[in-house]
């Protein structure tokens, strides 16, 4: 129910079982690996970094083709199937798979090449289209580019800046070159380019060719000896080919699809491989053995001696670890497991912290139940998160994810109970609806429920007082701390005077709503405390700075009056969910009472309520949180400890087996 | 005459204010977010939390106006005297003004907090605490409409 007391671990065996030793620990995922900074003398690091290097690139390989086959092959996924987690395979599996490694890396580079082919020809046919466009303007000629000269003429092909008509062409030529004698032929005529046909004798070539070039007539860059007709079909034809060859690519690429859980697997099998060649480098080696150093949790030592043993002949110590420098693992009962994720989500604990997550679990649950604060949504987590833990098995994690919101669920319905809300007042507002009564939800319980619209100043005040226990218990803890470490002063002065200064302040305001004497035992604890403060808060000073020191402490009460008011929001959160919940109810009932008004009114009653539950069990799920870290954790928790990492499989979609229990 | 024009103002400054300051502070950090959501869209999850954390002004607003709509005769109750439909007013700049200031506020640090989680997921609930501090100015504008509102019928004003 704690953090868990860490052993230092020390594995010597030889260095002919180092595979299988080493594989064993990762399997079983027991223990931290962390070798001192200095190497032992005598002893050596072997440089496993090319090792590790080939198993890393076969991984981003065997990335790459799960990337093209997942783009051209969607991967059939349900909604909820990311809770199903990793794939379970036997220990021997593994075996399995990294025999086919070889087989593996081929089908990616398969993929690989075919992807690129894809790519190359689409490249190609951009290049394609693009001399097709160039053709265009070409499409009337019917010789060849290329050809220059007929028996007894001279032929000029190409193109001229400018838009010309044939009589404007005719009077430009002219008025370059009256004595030509020329025909052409106008291919096409665009706003920038005319593309023509000229034939002029070939005795007037040079002055044919003069009279052009002052133009800027140009001749097609690439002169093929086809006919642009001809031309343009050969391109056509090269395109439909490469059509035809990406679909094939593709199609084969497809074909792989079949073996995507293969390359996961050998994927997998790549990142555990790379990771174990990693650890194998920081481990000292001599001729013939090696050693492991680690850190492992006091109850798995023998766990880990068991699984040694039998996996080769080798020598272990364990000793007491270092608190200073180990890193920490919780542990906890069911109650309170799933706020482990919210205490590391802040911080694993520091040496000196005791492990939070039973009272935070407490609260967490309490508080998010009183924000959320609905029955009916109560319910629906409770079965949401039993159905999916159901059906999909989900992993470690996950699983305690979905237990947290189901206690949530549980605390959520039993606070709806509370105050009288199923679905906001659904139950009222349908009956009012059709049979025209006037009821409230006050009415309908048989128990008497404290409703946030009416008793809003008695809610506000009892939320206040949960946040007055919520802070005590937290300045509890510390107070245990000090004196745990034997700390007197620090836990009687520092913490138990405010905690007596604000249960007398409690006391004074509980007084003033009922009996008098109440109300002066809460003025008496108060005062003594003030005084007490200002006598001891200036402890580390000397002389004036001493009275001085223990006055200013007290000014420390506006902050604990800020942490109580925090405590308001869950009036306000829970107040939003019901309103929010009979704003919707209110809106679905609005159709009337006809057979047809049941379309809308269910569909605005199920949107409507999902849209709240959204929003609402966002803010709740986040201010709870907040009132656990900033008011909570403010006064006790340190964090900033190392959290336990377990050389284990850091893989994406396969996890050995856990032990089966014998 | 009766002061139903008052209390609809109040309902409505309520609800406006508040919701320009969720609107303009949701606006900017989902401009943030999404530019994050480009680069990595695993991030999704953390990046809406962030995104809606300012999105709460408006529904502090709306639940003052909505109760100010149940008391005065518009959606049941009975119609506000003049008196308590300034009354209505009045209660409802607290949330009004503190909503929207505190949107924009909140927008803001949002947009940080936003910045900070694309970096490393690990600030992810740091950012998040952090933002919700700016809240509780929205929370207590809101407690202070909300115990004004639910008290004003009962006021012999």
């Amino acid at each position: 129910m704690a953090k868990l007391k860490m052993k230092k671990v020390q594995i010597a065996a030889l260095r002919s079982d180092r595979k299988r030793l080493i594989e064993h620990l990762q399997d079983s995922a027991l223990i931290q690996i962390e070798s001192e900074t200095e190497v032992l003398e005598g002893f050596s690091r072997p440089d496993t970094v090319s090792q590790a290097q080939i198993f890393e690139k076969n991984a981003v390989l065997t990335e790459q083709a799960l990337t093209i086959l997942n783009r051209l092959a969607p991967e059939k996924t349900g909604l909820l199937s990311s809770f199903a987690g990793r794939r379970t395979i036997d220990p021997d599996e593994i075996g399995a798979i990294a025999a086919k490694a070889g087989e593996r890396i081929e089908t990616c580079r398969k993929i690989i090449g075919l992807n690129n082919r894809c790519a190359e020809n689409a490249a190609e046919l951009v290049r394609i289209r693009t001399s097709l466009a160039q053709l265009e303007p070409w499409d009337k000629l019917d010789i060849p580019f290329s050809l220059q000269e007929t028996e007894k003429t001279a032929v000029f092909i190409g193109s001229l800046p400018g838009s010309y008509t044939e009589e404007t062409l005719a009077a430009a030529l002219a008025g370059e070159a009256p004595d030509l004698a020329f025909a052409f032929e106008l291919l096409s005529s665009g706003k920038e380019q005319t593309c023509i046909t000229l034939c002029a004798m070939k005795a007037q070539a040079e002055l044919a060719e003069k009279a052009l070039s002052a133009l800027s007539f140009a001749r097609p860059f690439d002169a093929v000896s086809l006919l642009p007709a001809e031309e343009k079909k050969r391109l056509e034809e090269a395109s439909a080919k490469l059509d035809f060859d990406t679909q094939q690519c593709k199609k084969e690429i497809l074909s792989y699809a079949k073996e995507r859980r293969a390359l996961q697997e050998i994927q997998d099998y790549f990142r555990i491989r790379a990771d174990k060649y990693s650890v194998i480098g920081q481990l000292d080696h001599s001729a013939h053995t090696f050693l492991i150093t680690g850190y492992v949790p006091e109850e798995d030592c023998e766990k880990v001696m068991a699984l040694c043993n039998r996996a080769a002949p080798c020598v272990m110590e364990f000793s007491d670890a270092d608190e200073e420098t180990a890193p920490v693992k919780l542990k906890n009962n069911k109650f309170a497991a799933p706020a482990q994720s919210i205490v590391n989500m802040y911080a694993a604990p520091a040496p000196s912290d005791i492990d939070p997550s039973p009272i935070l679990a407490f609260f967490y649950y309490f508080f998010f139940g009183m924000m959320f604060s609905d029955a009916g949504y109560g319910l629906l987590m409770v079965f949401a998160t039993a159905f999916l833990i159901k059906k999909y098995k989900p992993e470690a994690s996950m699983r305690l994810n979905l237990k947290l919101f189901q206690y949530c669920g549980i605390s959520t319905f039993l606070w709806g109970l509370v105050f009288g809300s199923f679905f906001g007042d659904a139950p009222a507002a349908l009956y009012n609806h059709f049979a025209g009564a006037n009821v409230t939800m006050a009415e309908l319980l048989p128990w008497p429920i404290l409703d946030p619209q009416k008793d809003a100043l008695t809610l506000m005040i009892v939320s206040i007082a949960f946040g007055l226990v919520h802070i005590l218990v937290g300045m509890g803890c510390k107070f245990y701390i000090c004196w745990k470490n034997k700390d007197y002063k620090g836990a009687l002065y520092d913490t138990g005077l405010w905690m007596s200064l604000l249960i007398g302040f409690a006391l004074l305001a509980a007084g003033m709503a009922t009996t008098k004497i109440v109300m002066n035992i809460g003025i008496g604890l108060a005062a003594a405390s003030a005084v007490g403060l200002v006598l001891t808060q200036g402890r580390s000073k000397k002389g004036v700075g001493r009275v001085v020191g223990g006055v200013a402490s007290l000014y420390d009460v506006t902050g604990y009056i800020s942490d109580l008011l925090s405590y308001t929001r869950l009036l306000a959160l829970g107040l939003t969910t019901g309103v929010m919940a009979q704003v919707f109810n209110m809106l679905a009932t609005m159709f009337g009472t006809s057979i047809p008004s049941f379309i809308p009114m269910l569909l605005i009653f199920i949107f409507g309520h999902l849209i709240n539950i959204g929003l609402n069990a966002l803010g709740s799920y986040v201010h709870t949180m907040r009132l656990q870290y900033v008011e909570l954790f403010s006064k006790f928790y340190e964090g900033g400890g190392r959290p336990f990492q377990p050389f284990t499989l850091n893989s994406k979609y396969i996890r050995i087996q856990e032990e089966t229990k014998k | 005459m009766n002061g139903l024009v008052f209390a609809l103002l109040g309902a409505s400054i309520a609800t406006g204010l508040a919701g320009t300051g969720s609107a303009r502070g949701v606006g900017g950090a989902a401009q943030a977010a999404m530019g994050v959501l480009s680069e990595d869209s695993s991030k999704f999850g953390k990046m809406l939390v962030l995104t809606l954390l300012p999105g709460t002004q408006g529904l502090y607003g709306f639940i003052v106006s909505f109760l100010i709509l149940v008391n005065c005769g518009v959606l049941g109750g009975e119609l506000p005297t003049l008196s308590q439909g300034l009354a209505y007013f009045g209660a409802s700049l607290a949330i009004g003004i503190g909503g929207m200031i505190s949107g924009f506020a909140q927008g803001k640090a949002a947009v940080s907090g936003i910045a900070m989680t694309a970096k490393d997921d690990k600030n992810f609930s740091k950012a998040m605490v952090s933002v919700t501090l700016v809240e509780i100015y929205a929370l207590l504008s809101f407690i202070i409409s909300l115990l004004a509102v639910i008290r004003i019928p009962g006021l012999n004003l």
